[in-house]
């Protein structure tokens, strides 16, 4: 029998049952639906942080801290101190160095009280290295060498809401406040501050760079109103970004430390994410490989049942000549055609799933942190996009495909080794 | 003359449960190119038996039989496949496939066999024109009467130019009207055409139709007699 006659008559098998033929169809589009949603809108996710990491995280700094680095890690009581930037500054490769004292503290407008983490930093050395998202929003002048009581804010401290309604703003003149818990008793510090710029919205979150819910203040200052010389991290900007030379960098400075510091890279934090991402890849796409797996019975279920209805049409094909591989490729191709029809479908309602599911949430503001570029800002909030790769795409169809023909391969079996005489006696 | 269909001492037991039923207990046969035989016997006499060993759709318990001088026994399955799309089977039941207008049906062993779609649409509507179809090609089982679908089912059984038709009651399921035009049609066809014909009936009437009769009695041929012209 020529393939498109086995087609033919397969497809013509199927019309008989449209219902049935549908309702198991809609089995593998939501198996497939299920696969095509989740890993679009994962990949859409890691893309989004991703980009962030890169924007908040310029590739060319190395981030040097105590002890167990991002993540923390056993105090061994090694501190980094402000000045060690001095040292660090020496290196090959380093064009500067700078430390960051950070503390939480609260800030104190007319408005209210908010809490936030202030960072002790050098304007200037901190404007050179993050260059892109260390601005002003109206492209005022954040001063190199500011007043002691100067303060940027992040764009969150200054429009928290993200709808206009300010709590401070360029200018104003607010209390900085911070529970000392070394002193004893407990004190609480403040001083008054003017903030002298608001940074532009950096978005989503960032590791040692500009974050949106941020105040900078002086360095010189954070020593003293904090009473520290530590700090918690060294920003280290380098000449290049060419991965030779962060690494040997890295080297050197976690020698010079004596390996009692971290150094991360941006590049490293990137491949750390991915491998995370992998992995919920993975976990997601078994979850709903699960619900086609039940798809994949259904169509066995279907076959079995197709099987026995038609035992006495297998026994007239079988008398008129048809071999038994026939008969098994004809039972074959109508599950891959439940199969494919499933898939397709799937991958196209799946798609069409991510993009309303990334919309109902940037809609609903953001249940996971998630808006669409160009809509009003949302506390920190990143831009998702659906991603279909074309390995999701063409995986998707094949895999839909082969779990349709592999659960019909024993009804197919089956069909093929009936004996004519019992088929055709068979009522 | 050639020998078409010939049976040796041909023995069938079936197993009903556990106990081994004779349906057919040695039974020799032998059926020339261009006869019109009928094989008359009550049911349980062994003759659908004896028709579904020679259609080589089933294999005996002992004995043998040739088609066309091919010993059945020693062929495969796929060589059994290929032996029955020179056999042209016609049901009591019709065993039309539903879903297939008359035209579709008869063209269906003719794609089995690998024939390309305008050659045996061609022959499918000659053969229908020859069964007095013309006009009802297009027609599905279900708005056939019984005779025409026995016809369509006849026009099937001739496609592929068979060795020889074997037909089992074919007239059994048909009011006596359509049943004497159907019997003409085979008549008609084994003179006119040649095709060499084993009809299985308990009907004597009908049986007496054929050039010549066996009669079948407990798996055993009991008599044989030719009929008049």
């Amino acid at each position: 029998m020529k393939p498109n006659d086995i087609f033919a008559y397969a497809f013509s098998a199927i019309k008989l049952r449209k219902l049935r033929a549908g309702l198991t169809t809609l089995g593998v589009v939501i198996g497939i639906a299920a696969i095509v949603a989740l890993l679009s809108i994962t990949q859409g996710l890691q893309i989004a942080i991703a980009s962030q990491l890169q924007k908040g995280f310029a590739t060319d700094t190395l981030i040097v801290s105590a002890g167990g680095g991002l993540g923390g890690g056993a105090d061994s009581g090694f501190s980094l101190l402000v000045n060690d930037t001095q040292t660090i500054s020496q290196i090959e490769n380093v064009t500067a160095a700078l430390a960051i004292i950070q503390r939480i503290g609260y800030i104190k407008t007319a408005n209210g009280t908010r809490r936030a983490t202030i960072l002790g930093v050098d304007f200037a050395a901190y404007k050179e290295i993050y260059s892109s998202t260390f601005i002003a929003e109206d492209g005022a002048d954040i001063p190199s060498n500011p007043e002691s009581n100067a303060l940027v804010v992040g764009k969150r401290i200054s429009d928290p809401w993200g709808n206009g309604t300010m709590f401070c703003r360029a200018g104003d003149t607010v209390e900085i406040l911070w529970a000392n818990t070394t002193a004893r008793p407990l004190r609480n510090e403040s001083y008054t501050g003017n903030v002298v710029a608001v940074l532009q919205e950096v978005g989503g979150f960032s590791v040692g760079g500009p974050s949106d819910n941020s105040i900078y203040i002086p360095i010189s200052k954070a020593q003293g109103f904090f009473g520290t010389e530590k700090c918690e991290m060294i920003i280290v900007k380098l000449k290049s970004d060419d991965k030779a030379t962060i690494e040997s960098t890295a080297k050197t400075i976690r020698n010079l430390f004596g390996r009692q510091v971290t150094v991360t890279s941006s590049t490293a934090v990137l491949n750390i994410i991915s491998s995370v991402f992998s992995t919920i890849e993975l976990f997601l796409a078994g979850i709903a490989a699960i619900s086609l797996l039940v798809a994949g019975i259904g169509i066995m279920n279907i076959m079995i049942v197709s099987l026995m209805e038609r035992t006495r049409e297998i026994g007239i094909l079988k008398a008129l000549g048809m071999k038994n591989h026939t008969v098994l490729l004809i039972f074959l191709t109508e599950a891959a055609i439940i199969g494919l029809m499933g898939a397709l479908i799937g991958v196209g309602t799946g798609w069409a799933l991510a993009e309303l599911v990334v919309r109902i949430f940037s809609a609903n503001g953001g249940g996971f942190g998630v808006r669409q570029s160009g809509q009003a800002a949302l506390a920190g909030g990143i831009a998702i996009t659906p991603v279909l790769t074309p390995t999701v795409l063409l995986g998707a169809i094949a895999f839909g495909l082969l779990v349709s023909v592999v659960f019909a391969l024993y009804p197919a079996w089956r069909a093929s080794r009936l004996k004519p005489v019992e088929a055709l006696r068979y009522e | 003359m050639t020998m078409v269909v010939e049976a040796v001492n041909l023995k069938k037991v079936y197993m009903l449960g556990k106990v081994p039923v004779e349906a057919l207990r040695g039974v020799n046969l032998k059926v020339e190119e261009g006869e019109f035989l009928s094989v008359l016997g009550p049911s349980g006499s062994g003759k659908s038996t004896l028709l579904n060993l020679i259609g080589a759709l089933d294999k005996p318990t002992d004995g043998k039989v040739f088609v066309d001088g091919v010993d059945v026994s020693t062929l495969n399955e796929n060589e059994l496949a290929s032996l029955r799309r020179k056999i042209g089977f016609v049901f009591q039941f019709f065993n039309l496939i539903p879903r297939f207008t008359a035209l579709e049906n008869v063209e269906l062993p003719m794609a089995i066999a690998g024939v390309g779609k305008e050659e045996r649409r061609k022959r499918a509507a000659e053969l229908l024109e020859t069964v007095g179809l013309a006009d009802r090609m297009n027609h599905k089982p279900t708005e056939l009467s019984g005779g025409e679908q026995q016809r369509v089912a006849i026009a099937r059984a001739l496609t592929n130019n068979p060795r020889f038709l074997l037909m089992d009651e074919p007239t059994g399921n048909i009011d006596s009207k359509n049943a004497y035009e159907i019997i003409q049609l085979v008549k008609r066809l084994n003179r006119e055409k040649g095709v060499t014909i084993i009809m299985v009936t308990h009907d004597q009437r009908l049986a007496s139709e054929a050039n010549r009769t066996v009669h079948m009695l407990d798996g055993l041929i009991v008599k044989e007699a030719m009929n008049k012209a």
